[in-house]
């Protein structure tokens, strides 16, 4: 084990008698040591549920699992960490806001991209919006000086970066566009958050959704940012923990964050966030960014480089996830073939179908990477394309 | 139960490496006639497989015949399998029969019903076209 994978005991193992190779970060990433001995720890040393007893285990735990909220909310450069709610993901968070804006929402639409997750469509259209798509080119650059924002638009939802082809998407500008017609957006950073520095200021959005499981911390824990300015949302979940003063005849809920966080929460989850950032500060953003765009590069220019693979997506700043497919070749087999190579990749739609048939293709294969993926592993990439080739000649 | 179609396939895939095992099944998926274009339609595709696959079936003196297709090479050479196994049996000893050379040649895993080229789908719909050609008989 070489660089950064050496914290992490998962990526020591071989699979089918081969050093496994894990490029299937963004499904979900490995954990680091330091991230699953502060899970055990916390359950050996300070667990309780929190902002409810009185006694010593539960002030612990309270106090770690608000420690665990400071950490996110600097770490996304939120005001306060008021702005802050533990969920239990992307897709949770972004349900969560469909389920709060539905009023206003319903009948109307709600200004997405044609690379959009299924999590950032269907929870629009269950609350009764119908998504449109802001127009790209071939290479999927956002066309974003034709964006039309019309009356019925009443939100614009956005991937920070698409979890099929990479591409980053200017969410900055997107969010000054929507200043001019005073529509707010939201940001699905569940690609983004691993891999490049956020600042929710600077970027200007009104909503930002991740998962905990994609940046090296547990499953089942995300975190929705929230701005101020929505500070008296309707929350979308009701139960303990998040009210004021309950009767039968009225309910007053409290201030955010613990409005948007009824029943117990995800307590080791959100911990295990909270020890996900340190790790990633410890080694820090910049030197992350820099190692993982040279990965990203090198892995680029080896795949373009072969006459037989197809490589999906050319924007301006990509990051994390690059798709492909072989000639002639279906990428379920290419996907199999390479499993038994010790090399773990991702096939199908990646929950993405728009973008899949907008290329009139059923699915790709994804090769997606971490900061403990190397040039080593990408030639190991492009070793197990070149077996498959193989085999089909 | 034995048989010795099933018996033959699971010598043929005795000891062999997995990259071995899907240069076989690639191999069984090019000998394997395509099913025309025409046939390829959603009512003959099975739902649930990360790869496509078609089916159609027809009687012969009493007996099931199916073709299958996939658009996967893989899948489509377990479909070449498959179809030494099942084809030209009767409806009842199909719907009855134990597939067991699936498990023996280490495909099990392809078999759970969360699994991509969902087989666990593909043997249901077979069996379930047996079914129906055997009540059928019995009236
Ligand atoms: C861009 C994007 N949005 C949303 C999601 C959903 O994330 P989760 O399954 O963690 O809720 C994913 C996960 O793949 C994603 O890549």
């Amino acid at each position: 084990m070489t660089g950064f994978a050496k914290d992490f005991p998962i990526l020591e193992q071989k699979v089918y008698g081969k050093q496994l190779v894990y490029l299937d970060n963004a499904a979900t990433t490995q954990k680091p040591n330091s991230v699953i001995d502060t899970i055990s720890d916390f359950y050996r040393t300070d667990y309780s549920n929190i902002h409810r007893g009185v006694h010593y285990l539960s002030e612990r735990s309270s106090e770690r699992y608000e420690e665990a909220r400071k950490k996110i909310s600097d770490f996304i450069g939120a005001r306060n960490p008021g702005e802050v709610t533990f969920t239990a993901g992307t897709t949770d968070s972004i349900n969560q806001v469909a389920r709060s804006l539905e009023p206003s929402l319903k009948g109307n639409e709600v200004l997405v991209t044609g690379v959009e997750h299924h999590s950032n469509i269907v929870p629009w259209q269950m609350a009764g919006a119908k998504p449109r798509a802001i127009e790209m080119d071939e290479d999927c650059n956002l066309l974003l000086d034709s964006i039309d924002i019309t009356k019925k638009t009443k939100l614009i939802a956005i991937s920070h970066v698409s979890n099929v082809l990479g591409s980053v998407n200017d969410i900055k500008k997107i969010t000054e566009i929507a200043k001019d017609h005073d529509v707010p957006v939201l940001v699905d950073a569940a690609q983004s958050i691993q891999h490049l520095p956020l600042d929710v200021k600077d970027i200007g959005c009104d909503f930002l959704a991740a998962s905990g499981h994609k940046m090296y911390a547990s499953t089942g824990v995300g975190v929705l940012y929230t701005s101020d300015r929505f500070s008296d949302l309707m929350p979308a979940k009701g139960g303990g923990g998040m009210v004021d003063k309950v009767s039968l005849e009225k309910t007053t809920y409290q201030e955010p964050p613990l409005r948007y966080e009824a029943g117990t929460p995800h307590i080791a989850g959100a911990i295990s966030m909270g020890a996900a950032i340190d790790y990633m500060q410890k080694i820090g953003l910049d030197k992350i960014e820099k190692h993982e765009s040279d990965v990203y590069s090198y892995a680029r220019d080896r795949l373009l480089e072969m006459d037989n693979v197809t490589v999906y997506g050319n924007t301006d700043r990509m990051c994390g996830s690059i798709s492909f497919n072989m000639d002639q070749i279906h990428h379920y087999d290419a996907g199999l073939i390479m499993d038994k190579m010790g090399v773990a990749v991702r096939t199908g739609h990646h929950c993405a179908q728009p973008l899949m048939k907008s290329f009139a293709i059923e699915g790709t294969v994804r090769a997606s990477f971490a900061l403990y993926n190397t040039k080593e592993d990408v030639d190991r990439l492009i070793e197990g394309i070149e077996k498959v080739e193989m085999m089909y000649t | 139960m034995t048989d010795a179609i099933q018996d033959e396939i699971i010598r043929e895939f005795d000891g062999l490496e997995w990259l071995d095992k899907y240069g076989l099944l690639i191999a069984s998926a090019k000998k394997l006639e395509p099913m025309d274009e025409d046939s390829r339609t959603d009512e003959n595709s099975i739902s649930g497989c990360q790869s496509k696959v078609w089916i159609q079936s027809y009687k012969r003196d009493g007996k099931l015949n199916f073709n299958l297709d996939s658009d996967a090479m893989i899948t489509k050479g377990i479909m070449a399998l498959l179809l030494r196994v099942v084809n030209n049996r009767y409806p009842q000893e199909i719907a009855n029969i134990n597939l067991y050379f699936i498990e023996e040649i280490g495909l099990k895993s392809n078999l759970s019903p969360a699994r991509s080229n969902g087989l666990e789908s593909i043997i249901k719909r077979i069996k379930e076209i047996a079914k129906n050609e055997a009540l059928k008989d019995n009236v």
